[in-house]
């Protein structure tokens, strides 16, 4: 089945193929008129509760929200990443976003090996398989421990962090680097110490994961929050949604058919099912992962010129680049980001829902800010 | 739900966090465990072609480091997390510390980083350091990422929101030298934590050190 992922530079971008031209636009529910006593705030660029710089403008009585709209552009960052030779582009792109580091560049050399004379053998790409779910595991944990913090439980809170860092520490004794810098090239992945136990992981996280659901007053804030059932979801709030969506299935370009896991769903379209979604794909995660065998392998691409289009599931949903290059050198480039997608469906997600809400929505559609607001120049 | 049901419940989570036992390692006292070794010091000899210039005539500038590995094996990690200056510390903020983190345009990962050092693991509390969600009971700043035209202005209101005596750390190498993407803050560190992004040990000493801890 197609389905339209967004806009990607000059592409319309679909799960099997991409057309010339502009995207429809998802639908944001605007209230055109503004009552008495409706009146327009800005929450952030800076502010406590926001973990990244960003705009939120806020058009509300003070409880109902009627209307959101979120700025990306206060910390915009101009990548200076045109003219750039494969290898340096790496640098650059690795840097987008630290959180999703590695589907960024595996996005960005899965463009490459596309338009190149690729020699990539299965335990190359297996690595790579490796990386993005062990960054969504990273990732879907911390999701799960903003949306914790954001309802003041303490424990749980500490305990997610625990489990985060020794991920962390774990994706550091592997490859080098807690967030995948300096890992990925056209040469080879760096592998520092390859025997690395992931078999604690499931048992804590399973712990904490029954723990929470059972608490009512934590599902309370979450059950009918920020419901959207929309066909141009992506990642866990499509998959929340009950759409079979994701990445890993459509694109056979990463061979996670040779693994054996399943794509997690639910039914409820809101910030609770979000939360299972993620939960519930930590387990798969791991189960990918326990079917890998790290093996440190070289390999060669032999850049050709051309254009090209690569695209993975990142944690919260398709990540997709465009590339042209010439003479070895990338001469265009354009980033369909998850979150630039996320930030529509959590804005029309948001109104007539109220204050109290908002936080809980924000974080359970993982957004970040850093890799939507960037220029390539 | 009556009270006692409330207490019930939060008797539970208790017990819940005390069944996992204390977590906290002894930090500064005993070395740094699993430290990933691409955030650490770099030692070695030779020309190398490093991207920022962090290295040059042999020897390595951690304010400009970006732990790309190119300079590999000339140059390779020791493990040593001892890579940020402090050049003013006041120890009027023995007793509490409390930080500000602003993103001035960061990928994220400094303000994962530094998050992480109110986990168990470290418990930056224990040190009587704490966050705050505004600058105006700060004692300190922190700053990440590279300065981008649309956070010139809420980064000089905070600065200017902080009551004296105060701090500035610049944290991560985009806040320093503006690593590969771009440049540093506009503001001059008295603290600067190198690192892309530093890891949560390196940022923790860091800031012991600035509010004048007794070694």
């Amino acid at each position: 089945m197609r389905r339209l992922i967004g806009q990607l530079g000059k592409f319309c971008l679909y799960s099997d193929t991409y057309f010339e031209g502009t995207c429809p636009h998802i639908e944001n529910e605007e209230i055109a008129n503004s009552p008495y006593g409706a009146f327009n705030f800005t929450y952030g660029p800076s502010a406590g509760g926001l973990f990244e710089s960003v705009g939120i403008d806020i058009n509300t009585f003070g409880e109902y929200i009627r209307n959101i709209k979120v700025n990306p552009n206060y910390k915009k960052r101009e990548i200076r990443i045109l003219d750039k030779s494969i290898e340096d582009a790496i640098l650059y792109i690795e840097r987008i976003n630290a959180a999703f580091s590695a589907s960024h560049v595996i996005s960005f050399l899965s463009a490459i090996d596309k338009i190149s004379e690729s020699d990539i053998d299965s335990d190359v790409l297996n690595l790579r398989i490796l990386q993005i779910e062990m960054e969504r595991i990273r990732n879907n944990l911390f999701v799960i421990e903003r949306l914790v913090e954001s309802a003041g439980f303490q424990v749980p809170l500490y305990q997610l962090q625990y489990l985060i860092e020794n991920v962390n520490r774990k994706i550091g004794k592997l490859f080098g680097h807690r967030y995948f810098f300096g890992v990925n090239s056209v040469r080879k992945i760096n592998i520092n110490d390859p025997k690395v136990d992931f078999t604690g992981i499931e048992r804590e996280f399973k712990t904490i994961y029954e723990d929470i659901i059972e608490n009512r007053i934590f599902i309370d804030r979450l059950q009918g929050n920020g419901i959207i059932k929309d066909e141009r979801s992506i990642g866990p709030a499509a998959r929340a949604a009950g759409f079979y969506y994701d990445a890993r299935i459509e694109d056979e370009f990463l061979p996670y058919k040779d693994f054996d896991f399943k794509i997690s769903t639910y039914n409820s379209a809101d910030a609770f099912g979000r939360l299972i979604v993620r939960s519930e794909e930590i387990f798969e995660s791991l189960r990918i992962i326990s079917q890998i065998k790290v093996k440190s392998k070289e390999y060669k691409i032999k850049v050709n010129d051309g254009e090209g289009i690569g695209r993975v599931e990142s944690p919260s949903g398709d990540s997709a680049y465009f590339v042209k290059v010439n003479n070895g050198k990338v001469v265009n480039i354009d980033l369909l980001s998850p979150s630039s997608i996320n930030i529509e469906l959590f804005s029309k997600s948001m109104v007539k829902n109220i204050f109290t809400d908002f936080s809980f929505n924000w974080e359970s559609f993982g957004i970040w800010i850093s890799e939507v607001g960037v220029r390539f120049i | 739900m009556d009270i006692g049901s409330w207490g019930e419940i939060y008797m539970n989570w208790f017990l819940k966090g005390l069944k996992k036992g204390i977590k906290t390692e002894k930090f500064p006292k005993t070395n740094p465990i699993d430290i990933a070794p691409w955030s650490t010091e770099l030692n070695g000899s030779g020309n190398v072609n490093c991207p920022t210039k962090a290295i040059d005539n042999g020897s390595w500038n951690s304010e400009r480091c970006i732990y790309c590995r190119r300079c590999y094996p000339l140059y390779s990690p020791t493990g040593n997390i001892d890579i940020f200056k402090v050049n003013k510390k006041n120890n009027i903020f023995r007793r509490s510390f409390y930080v500000y983190p602003i993103d001035i345009g960061t990928c994220g990962g400094c303000n994962l980083e530094l998050k992480l050092i109110s986990s168990p693991q470290y418990d930056m509390t224990r040190f009587g350091i704490f966050f705050t969600n505004t600058p105006r009971h700060a004692d300190a700043l922190i700053i990440m990422g590279i300065m981008t035209e649309g956070m010139k202005e809420p980064l000089l209101n905070a600065y200017e929101a902080m009551p004296e005596p105060k701090l500035i750390i610049a944290l991560g190498v985009c806040a320093i030298s503006g690593g590969i993407l771009g440049t540093g803050s506009q503001i001059k560190p008295d603290v600067i934590i190198p690192g892309c992004p530093p890891n949560p040990y390196t940022i923790l000493k860091a800031l012991i050190e600035a509010k004048g801890d007794k070694e």
